[in-house]
């Protein structure tokens, strides 16, 4: 990931908190980032994106006009429209509904907590790897689907190890990233994902964020 | 209640009884000790025994139907006063009896006028009444003591012992006097009756069939009587012919009195169906109708006072006119309520006034139905006033909640995260500077602050899902069901958005109940369906626990009840003991106000 150095990403920023814009201009710009534009409306980040030269758009989800999900109305826009740069959601709540859909509108997309200004790495990382096509949604919302209770649960099937690889599978790592993550080898987490998959009657998917979305699904329809 | 009754029947027959046997004794034994040349023919003579019995009949009667007690113990009066005519031969040799005896002979003819005079209030009511019978009874008293002063045994009458009462003979004066007062009576009968005919030509036509017979048994008597009172004076025998339609027309008096009464009764009888129709709630049309038809009166007109026009309308609308003549044949009555406000005017016919029983029945019948219209109508705007305030109740809260969520989020919330930012700026510059004790305190400090930052959050969403706001039931009853403990089956089919304040009233209501189901059910499972079908949002909560909740338990089931209700909805919970408990809501769409 670290092949981004020569040419810093170049970030749109929206969010109508003028505070928090600026707070995550930045810690964007302490990560290396580039903030071209930062905006206060969904439509206006919109126009930027059309005008060209946008990596990553980075948007707060309830937004001027009508404080709903013009963020991620903005996300399926721009996906409608075919320009698949990387866009990352940013919300006041953890809601797995609104993660599914991010998750829905295609591969390098992410969904995170607000808060996670004040752990610059993990914005960072999160707007790189959306800028890569990689998918990433917030621990908190993984978190939430995990701890939700279900008669005949499948996740009862897993290994509490194995549970640790879901949660991040679901959170958007990849296996390198998982094994990094949990100091394992990469072999070691290839075989967990595997038998994960297998337990949980999910399809080894070719696509990464296909994965996610996957095991998202699983987890909101248990 | 009931001895006292029986003692008053049996008193009442009894004085009647006594009455009829007097009378019967009495015109028997007169008979019998008149000489034989001098009675009359036999078929006159029971006519004339018959009348009394008439007069007691119709006592009776009066006694049971009368309006007050006057008119019975008056035709009793008659009975005994009928005595004197007949038994003159009985007492001529009483010389302190027949002179008493002949002074009241006429005093049977003085009753009857009386009687026709309270026709048919039972009193008498007018000034005109009032001069009438007080003239009567003064002619009656000088005729008295005429007779008992002045008074000479005629050989037509009897054959009696001196008048021990007499101080003077003057037989001039007391002849004079005696036809003057046969011609005033005469005359007053004259007068009752023409005034009765007055009043029957002038009434509407409902109360001519009324009271038809009296004025024309009054008329017959009256007639006769000062015909008599002519011959009298001329000291010639009246006819047979003319004595017997006298009796008749004497007999038909009480007669007529009492079917007069009778009717008026059933004119009652026909305003308690009148009342019956105003507790059904007729209209104001139907009313005045039935009114119409109650009182046998199709000129009876109700007008409506109308609080805003200020003024008295009928069914129609058409304000009253100009008022009506007092000396014409229309009367108004003015009907208001107890507190003096008005309700209504009636224009009936005049004749209707000697019926005030009647008009007391109708108007209390017409003052209940504006009451009862009243009140319904306060009620309902009452009820709906309290409906719309309710409902504005709620609607205030959802928009509270909202508010202050909306508030938070973009206020507490945002600040603390920009702090967290700060903090975290703060640190690094700390590790930069070689601080560790710093970085450490500050690390902790944002350690602190997520939590907060979290407990913020859960807070937030709980005072109002976002969630909720932009997805609606669909999005966020499936997220309210992952964050109950008990495993929940979610079925939501509610396409579209509802209007604001149903779906946040269902929210809420279910998030209670799921809390309910987690907190006191004891189940293993739950179902939440939410259907919309027909203009109605369906919600069933169901849980497979012990069951036995109640509307009034601490469950907070009443305050759900109380927001549904408030929406226009209904709850109902059932919940047998062991068995669950099923919490179906039915919420109608389209009769929220507003979106």
């Amino acid at each position: 990931m670290q092949e981004t150095e020569t040419t810093p990403l170049r970030v749109a920023v929206a969010d109508d908190a003028l505070l928090l814009r600026e707070g995550i201009q930045k810690v964007l710009e302490g990560g290396g980032i580039e903030v071209v534009a930062s905006v206060g409306t969904g439509d206006e980040l919109l126009e930027v994106v059309a005008g060209g030269g946008i990596d990553v758009a980075v948007l707060d989800i309830r937004m001027p006009p009508s404080f709903r999900d013009e963020g991620i109305v903005a996300l399926e826009t721009l996906r409608a429209s075919g320009t698949d740069i990387g866009v990352l959601l940013l919300s006041m709540y953890a809601t797995p509904e609104y993660a599914l859909r991010v998750m829905g509108a295609g591969s390098g997309t992410g969904y995170l907590l607000k808060e996670r200004v004040s752990e610059p790495q993990t914005l960072v990382r999160a707007v790189e790897s959306v800028a890569a096509g990689g998918s990433v949604v917030d621990p908190e919302v993984v978190e939430q689907l995990v701890a939700r209770t279900r008669a005949d649960d499948p996740l009862d099937r897993l290994t509490e190890r194995e549970r640790s690889v879901l949660e991040l599978m679901a959170q958007g790592y990849s296996n390198g990233g998982i094994a990094q993550t949990l100091f394992l080898g990469l072999k070691t987490v290839e075989t967990h994902v595997r038998s994960i998959l297998q337990k949980l009657d999910l399809e080894e998917s070719p696509e990464h964020h296909r994965r996610v979305l996957a095991v998202l699904t699983l987890l909101g329809a248990r | 209640m009931a001895p006292g009754r029986k003692r008053r029947i049996a008193l009442r027959t009894a004085v009647i009884v006594a009455a009829v046997a007097l009378s019967l004794t009495m015109e028997i034994s007169g008979f019998l000790a008149t000489p034989e040349a001098e009675r009359d023919e036999i078929s006159y003579t029971t006519l004339h025994a018959a009348v009394p019995l008439v007069f007691a009949a119709c006592a009776g009667v009066a006694w049971r139907i009368g309006p007050t007690r006057i008119p019975s113990r008056l035709m009793i009066a008659v009975v005994v006063l009928w005595i004197p005519q007949s038994i003159y031969h009985v007492i001529g040799d009483l010389g302190w009896l027949w002179p008493i005896v002949r002074g009241v002979d006429l005093g049977w003819a003085v009753v009857t006028g009386v009687l026709v005079l309270i026709y048919p209030r039972g009193w008498l009511h007018g000034g005109f009444e009032r001069w009438i019978a007080a003239i009567a009874l003064v002619a009656s008293l000088v005729n008295l003591v005429t007779v008992l002063l002045f008074g000479t045994p005629g050989p037509e009458t009897c054959d009696c012992v001196p008048n021990p009462y007499q101080v003077a003979e003057i037989p001039m004066l007391f002849s004079t006097l005696d036809i003057a007062y046969r011609v005033i009576g005469g005359l007053l009968a004259l007068l009752i009756a023409g005034r009765l005919l007055v009043q029957w030509v002038r009434g509407s036509v409902p109360a001519r069939t009324v009271a038809f017979l009296m004025p024309l048994a009054l008329l017959a008597w009256a007639t006769t009587l000062a015909a008599q009172a002519a011959s009298y004076a001329a000291q010639s025998t009246s006819g047979e012919v003319l004595e017997t339609i006298s009796l008749i027309a004497i007999a038909s008096v009480p007669v007529s009195f009492v079917a007069g009464i009778s009717h008026t009764r059933n004119m009652r009888a026909r305003v308690a169906d009148l009342m019956r129709i105003t507790r059904e709630g007729a209209d104001r049309g139907l009313w005045a109708e039935s009114l119409a038809r109650t009182l046998r009166d199709a000129s009876v007109r109700v007008y409506w006072w109308d609080e805003e026009r200020g003024g008295y309308f009928d069914a129609a609308g058409v304000p009253i006119g100009p008022h009506v003549d007092p000396r014409g044949s229309q009367s108004i009555l003015p009907v208001a309520s107890p507190l003096g406000v008005p309700i209504a005017l009636i224009r009936h016919d005049r004749v209707l006034t000697d019926n005030m029983r009647l008009l007391d029945g109708v108007s209390s019948a017409l003052r209940l139905s504006v009451d009862n219209g009243r009140l319904r109508s306060e009620i309902e705007r009452t009820l709906e006033q309290v409906r719309q305030s309710r409902q504005r109740i709620v609607e205030a809260g959802v928009d509270a909640r909202r508010r202050i969520e909306r508030d938070l989020h973009d206020g507490a919330q945002q600040r603390l995260v920009s702090l967290g930012m700060s903090l975290r700026l703060a640190a690094d510059r700390a590790g930069e500077l070689g601080d560790p004790e710093l970085l450490t305190d500050l690390e902790a400090a944002i350690d602190d602050l997520t939590k907060g930052l979290r407990e913020l959050r859960e807070l937030a969403h709980g005072i109002h899902p976002s969630l909720l706001s932009a997805g609606g039931l669909a999005l966020a009853v499936p997220e309210l069901a992952g964050r109950c403990p008990v495993p929940v089956a979610v079925d939501v089919q509610a396409e579209g958005r509802l209007p604001e304040i149903i779906e946040s009233t269902a929210y809420f209501a279910i998030a209670e109940l799921l809390a309910n189901v987690a907190k006191h059910s004891g189940g293993t499972r739950a179902w939440v369906r939410a259907h919309l079908h027909d203009h109605e949002l369906e919600l069933v909560v169901r849980d497979n626990g012990v069951g036995g909740a109640s509307l009034d338990g601490g469950s907070g089931m009443l305050g759900i009840d109380d927001r549904i209700d408030a929406v226009g909805g209904r709850l109902e919970l059932e919940s047998p003991l062991g068995a669950g408990t099923t919490v179906t809501i039915r919420i109608p769409t389209a009769a929220a106000a507003g979106e």
